[in-house]
């Protein structure tokens, strides 16, 4: 990746952490998308395994900050999904935009699932309701919005033409 | 080249273990640890984020609130509609309520139904009918004055001809019975509202503008002294041994909710005097209600001079000068402090039997002389007494 492209995806990076913080409470969806894991996964396919999960890492501490119970939970759970995106990077990260979709969905929910497992605050039916119902409907959200901010962004995510 | 990429994945994976290390050791801090440790992120590099997000609720706050505030707003100026209605009712209210007991008996209250027709603007429906005692001819008026007379009777209701209608007439008068004639409708062209014609008044008797116009009770319909309307001015008529006034009606029918419909034989006492009590009666309902809002002003004053005082002595106890107290009022409090204790020594002196100490009073000529105004001084208006010394 060369400086132009480094630099641009950083700006995206930003965007969509600014997002997080603004856009997300000012819907306030029981369903919210993750603009954090959009970000975690958009910079990890551009960066190798080890760099993805200090990203993860420091995102994750990043939102546990504002959650003081859950701190270490989303740490781990990001750094997981970041070193994964980054190790399967060749695997899902095509240019197509179903797979796109697929990427980001399956990486909230692996999240959701990693963070309320290891926050240990909602358990039993709760727990499975939250597993089996909200946090695939996050993520389905996540990975719409996802896809239609890949497609908004395109001419900012694009390689620099050799 | 595949011991690099082996030594590239064991990198990985070290960097990968130590950041989930490092988040199991956050994870498993006490809590008396993650509060500060996440309050020091918050309040550093995640600051501007953190106000990014306040931002952000502020916003959809405001945005969840806009439809309460907005219907809040709604029904505050509905009721303020209702409120200046429900006013304009209640003073035609007060003022039949005078023109009741001006009247004192022999009426019948009722209410106008108003229709919204052709030829709706003369005839009226009354809200009484002949079980409540109402006659056909009944005079129908308010507190303004004459409104039209019943033409129908129904057992519980009555159809009323107002003056407007063109078959009304009234014989009217100039209260001091110098001119006669007979009232009618006047359609104005210009505008298309009523005035009231006073027809065939004798040439010799003059009225000025503004002049009222009385029922003269002649005929029998009409009891005498129901105002009719004021002069406004005289009007050239083919007739030239009678004078005609257009006068402006001290009724206008529109606006006739509530009406009385006085009995048969309520007529032959006459109505003279109960328009002049019901300005009193409904002067002195002002009066109520002025004296109402000055009592609750000085209730609320009252109030508001008991906290302060409250508020002064709780500084005072505290040894502060009271709030918004300036040099005098300290003096003055000062002054007042003295006073107490002298007058609480004299007591005590004339409880034991002794003349109160004197020499206190110093102060009290220093006070006084401050009282005494030159411009005051009453020196001057008996210059020189008789026997007096020069």
């Amino acid at each position: 990746m060369n400086v132009g492209a480094a630099i641009r995806a950083t700006i995206t990076f930003l965007i969509f952490v600014v997002l997080h913080y603004t856009l997300r409470p000012l819907l306030g969806w029981r369903a919210p998308m993750d603009f954090l894991i959009l970000a975690l996964l958009l910079a990890s396919v551009r960066v190798r395994p080890a760099t993805a999960a200090i990203i993860g890492f420091l995102l994750g501490l990043i939102s546990d900050s504002l959650a003081p119970d859950a701190l270490g939970a989303g740490a781990i759970a990001m750094t997981v999904v970041g070193f994964g995106a980054s190790y399967l990077k060749a695997v899902f990260f095509a240019d197509n935009l179903v797979l796109n979709a697929f990427f980001f969905f399956l990486g909230k929910w692996v999240f959701d699932i990693l963070y309320f497992v290891g926050e240990q605050r909602v358990k039993g039916v709760e727990l499975l309701q939250q597993l089996l119902l909200w946090s695939p409907l996050s993520a389905a959200v996540t990975a719409a919005v996802g896809v239609l901010l890949l497609f908004l962004m395109r001419p900012l995510l694009e390689p620099t033409p050799a | 080249m595949q011991r690099t990429l082996r030594s590239n994945t064991r990198f990985d994976l070290i960097v990968l273990s130590t950041c989930v290390v490092l988040a199991l050791a956050a994870r498993a801090l006490p809590n008396n640890l993650r509060e500060p440790v996440a309050t020091g992120m918050r309040r550093s590099f995640l600051a501007p984020l953190v106000m990014l997000q306040e931002s952000a609720e502020r916003g959809r706050q405001s945005l969840l609130s806009a439809d309460a505030k907005q219907q809040y707003l709604d029904s505050l100026s509905l009721n303020a509609m209702k409120a200046e209605s429900l006013q304009m009712e209640n003073e035609r209210l007060r003022k039949l309520i005078g023109l009741g007991s001006g009247v004192r008996w022999g009426f019948i209250p009722a209410e106008a139904l108003h229709g919204r027709g052709v030829r709706d603007e003369t005839t009226v429906i009354l809200s009484a009918g002949s079980r409540a005692g109402v006659s056909r001819l009944s005079p129908v008026i308010a507190p303004e004055g004459l409104v039209g007379v019943v033409d129908q009777v129904d057992p519980t209701m009555s159809h009323a001809m107002l003056w407007t209608h063109p078959d009304f007439r009234v014989s009217a008068m100039s209260p001091d019975g110098t001119a006669f004639g007979i009232a009618q409708a006047h359609l104005t062209g210009a505008t298309g509202g009523y005035l009231i014609e006073l027809r065939g008044v004798p040439f010799r008797a003059t009225l000025k503008p503004g002049q009222m116009i009385v029922s003269s009770g002649w005929g029998g319909v009409w009891p005498r002294g129901i105002p009719i309307g004021t002069i406004l001015q005289e009007i050239k008529t083919s007739e030239g041994w009678a004078r005609t006034y257009l006068l402006r009606p001290a009724v206008n029918p529109a606006d006739v909710y509530q009406v009385m419909i006085l009995r048969r034989d309520r007529l032959a006492k006459g109505l003279d005097g109960v328009w002049t009590s019901v300005a009193q009666v409904d002067a002195a309902a002002q009066k109520i209600v002025l004296s109402g809002d000055s009592a609750a002003k000085a209730a609320a004053l009252a109030e508001a001079a008991a906290r302060r005082a409250v508020l002064d002595s709780m500084a005072r106890a505290n040894g502060v000068a009271p709030l918004g107290a300036g040099a005098d009022s300290v003096a003055a409090a000062a002054a007042a402090r003295a006073a107490a204790q002298r007058a609480a020594e004299r007591r005590r002196a004339a409880a034991e039997g002794r003349a109160p100490d004197t020499t206190v009073r110093r102060d009290t000529n220093n006070v006084r002389t401050d009282t005494i105004r030159r411009d005051s001084v009453r020196t001057d208006t008996i210059p020189r007494r008789p026997g007096g010394m020069r």
